[in-house]
């Protein structure tokens, strides 16, 4: 390890690493605290150090593995469909007047319906497979992708796309190397927040009907096996995928943003 | 002077929400009671102690409540509930997991999940249903447990057939319409629905191969009131014998109850009858309703610890479950 490396890894642990620990030890005492001094049985709110036991238990017994690869499949489609529809038609809504007259009621319309209501329809219609948990997923990434598209894209300094213009760049150009890259920031800001609602989503449609994935165990575990800790468990497996996903999303913009700017 | 007439109105409103009650209420036991999520007939026997003044009479203020099994088992045990219903395949795995419940009262002695066929199909066992599609609402709770005991009654797991799922439980209609070839139902509803939309059903039952508890009263373990729960009971299990004899007492006292079901009276006097129906077995024929039988408890115990990814304790026994000292 060269001497440069060291102090680059102390300072990543001292100033990332270990507030992230620290919160996390923190959050453990607390909700201990609150077991104590509430003295809440373990079918209510089991405490941390159970969860945990329960959580290693689960992985290691092959539990977890096929409910996690089912829900990751589920966010990881209905990301990439969501977000970019979301990316296409907020590009068409930002650049066109008219589609955004056209389209905008409906898609308020849209995402004024809950998720929850529409979910057992979709799940009817499409089945309990794959199919209509990425139709959700994607319905509920959708939205803050193209709002922000639209931002992003008409906050384009118009400068540059006149300096396009002089150069006689073509239309894909102007998308490809001024419009995109300037309003990336944006998109990604966007993508972030549709990268946790992916998780909700996945979650949402599993609930409506599912034989697999986190959202199916969260219900089998509180009520057929009414094994709470268990429940805890999953709960703590889909909040650590969903900040998992949001700091992929951090990083991809570290390195997009970085690199075009 | 506005201020203090604000003041004075509040005194007002706190000291009237902390003066007792009626004394008549005051003087009688207070019981909140757990039914399903949705009121409805099935629970005339509730309704008719209610309206006939049983309880009253017994000196007990019961106010229903309406949960999901799941909810109310929790909420029983944790005291915010005294008595609810719930099915006795939910209390097995419930207790083993160290919620603290006893089944108090067997409402339904046979168990109501069933497999529903048309009049007309070759499949007539759980054998037959090797090889062919059978829909479920999913995999969880009373009816996948009891698909599970039909199939292992043959020597067949849940892999031999081809499960469809219907979330919604619209597994009858899809047998109504030949998607399955068979599916689960509850005995008083989807096989009395589709009888009315002229499509006979034969039903594969369980309670001769493996006699699975069906929906019974649960109350927490360390309940208080145990006089109270002995005379809630009792008054239950009255209107419950008099709604055997004439279903149409049940119907009337529901529909008191839930104005709605007056929309459709013989579709829910159909209903009723299906469940009066499974409310007795020969077990509780001979032992009186609402008697626990220990050794179906016993033998359900064992079927559900043998499952797959069962999480039942080896240590729980029927003992554990079940109590006889709420019967009359």
């Amino acid at each position: 390890m060269s001497a440069a490396v060291r102090p680059v890894r102390g300072r990543f642990l001292r100033s990332t690493a270990l507030p992230i620990v620290l919160a996390a030890v923190v959050f453990a005492l607390v909700w201990k605290a609150v077991v104590v001094i509430g003295n809440f049985p373990t079918f209510i709110l089991p405490p941390p150090e159970m969860v945990a036991g329960r959580l290693v238990d689960a992985w290691l017994a092959g539990t977890m593995t096929p409910h996690v690869i089912a829900t990751l499949s589920e966010i990881g489609w209905g990301f990439l469909v969501g977000g970019s529809l979301g990316v296409l038609i907020g590009y068409l809504l930002a650049r066109s007047p008219l589609a955004e007259r056209l389209l905008s009621p409906y898609l308020v319309a849209a995402q004024a319906t809950p998720i929850l209501a529409l979910a057992p329809l979709l799940v009817l219609w499409l089945g309990t497979g794959l199919a209509a948990k990425v139709v959700i997923c994607a319905l509920i990434v959708f939205f803050p992708v193209v709002i922000a598209t639209i931002v992003g894209i008409r906050s384009v300094d118009g400068r540059l796309l006149e300096l396009g213009r002089s150069l006689r760049a073509t239309r894909w150009q102007v998308v490809r190397h001024l419009e995109f890259p300037a309003a990336l920031p944006q998109i990604l800001g966007g993508m972030r927040v549709g990268a946790t609602l992916a998780v909700i989503g996945a979650i949402v449609g599993e609930w409506a009907g599912a034989d697999r994935g986190l959202g199916y165990l969260i219900n089998l575990s509180r009520s057929s096996l009414f094994d709470i800790p268990l429940m805890f468990a999953t709960l703590v497996t889909i909040a650590a995928i969903g900040v998992l996903l949001y700091l992929a999303v951090v990083l991809v913009e570290r390195a997009l943003v970085g690199s075009w700017r | 002077m506005s201020r203090r007439l604000i003041a004075l109105a509040l005194l007002v409103l706190i000291a009237s929400a902390c003066a007792p009650g009626p004394t008549a209420t005051a003087s009688r036991s207070a019981l909140t009671v757990g039914l399903g999520y949705i009121p409805s007939v099935q629970f005339a026997q509730f309704y008719r102690a209610q309206q006939q003044g049983y309880y009253r009479d017994a000196g007990l203020d019961v106010t229903f409540k309406n949960e999901i099994d799941p909810n109310l088992i929790t909420l029983v045990g944790q005291g915010a509930v005294d008595i609810g219903i719930a099915d006795g395949t939910s209390v097995i795995p419930a207790v083993g997991q160290g919620i603290p419940i006893v089944y108090a009262a067997t409402i339904y002695a046979r168990f109501p999940n069933v497999v529903m066929t048309g009049a007309d199909s070759a499949i007539t066992n759980a054998a037959d249903l090797a090889g062919h599609s059978v829909g479920i609402p999913g995999q969880y709770g009373s009816s996948w447990i009891m698909l599970q005991a039909l199939l292992a009654s043959a020597g067949l797991t849940p892999d031999d057939i081809e499960i469809r799922n219907y979330p919604e439980f619209g597994q009858g209609v899809a047998l109504r319409v030949g998607e399955v070839d068979a599916a689960t139902g509850f005995r008083n509803n989807e096989p009395v629905q589709l009888a009315r939309d002229d499509y006979a059903t034969q039903l594969l039952a369980i309670d001769e191969i493996t006699p699975l508890p069906g929906p019974g009263l649960i109350v927490g373990k360390d309940l208080g009131a145990q006089d109270a729960v002995r005379a809630f009971v009792a008054a239950t299990l009255r209107a419950m014998s008099e709604i055997i004899a004439n279903p149409e007492l049940g119907l009337e006292d529901s529909i008191a109850v839930v104005p709605d079901l007056a929309t459709n009276r013989d579709q829910q006097l159909e209903v009723l009858k299906a469940t009066v129906a499974i409310w007795q077995s020969p077990y509780t024929e001979a032992n009186g309703l609402g008697a626990i039988d220990p050794l179906a408890w016993s033998q359900s115990v064992e079927f559900m610890r043998n499952l797959p990814d069962s999480n039942i304790p080896s240590t729980l026994s029927a003992n554990d479950l079940v109590t006889e000292a709420f019967l009359p």
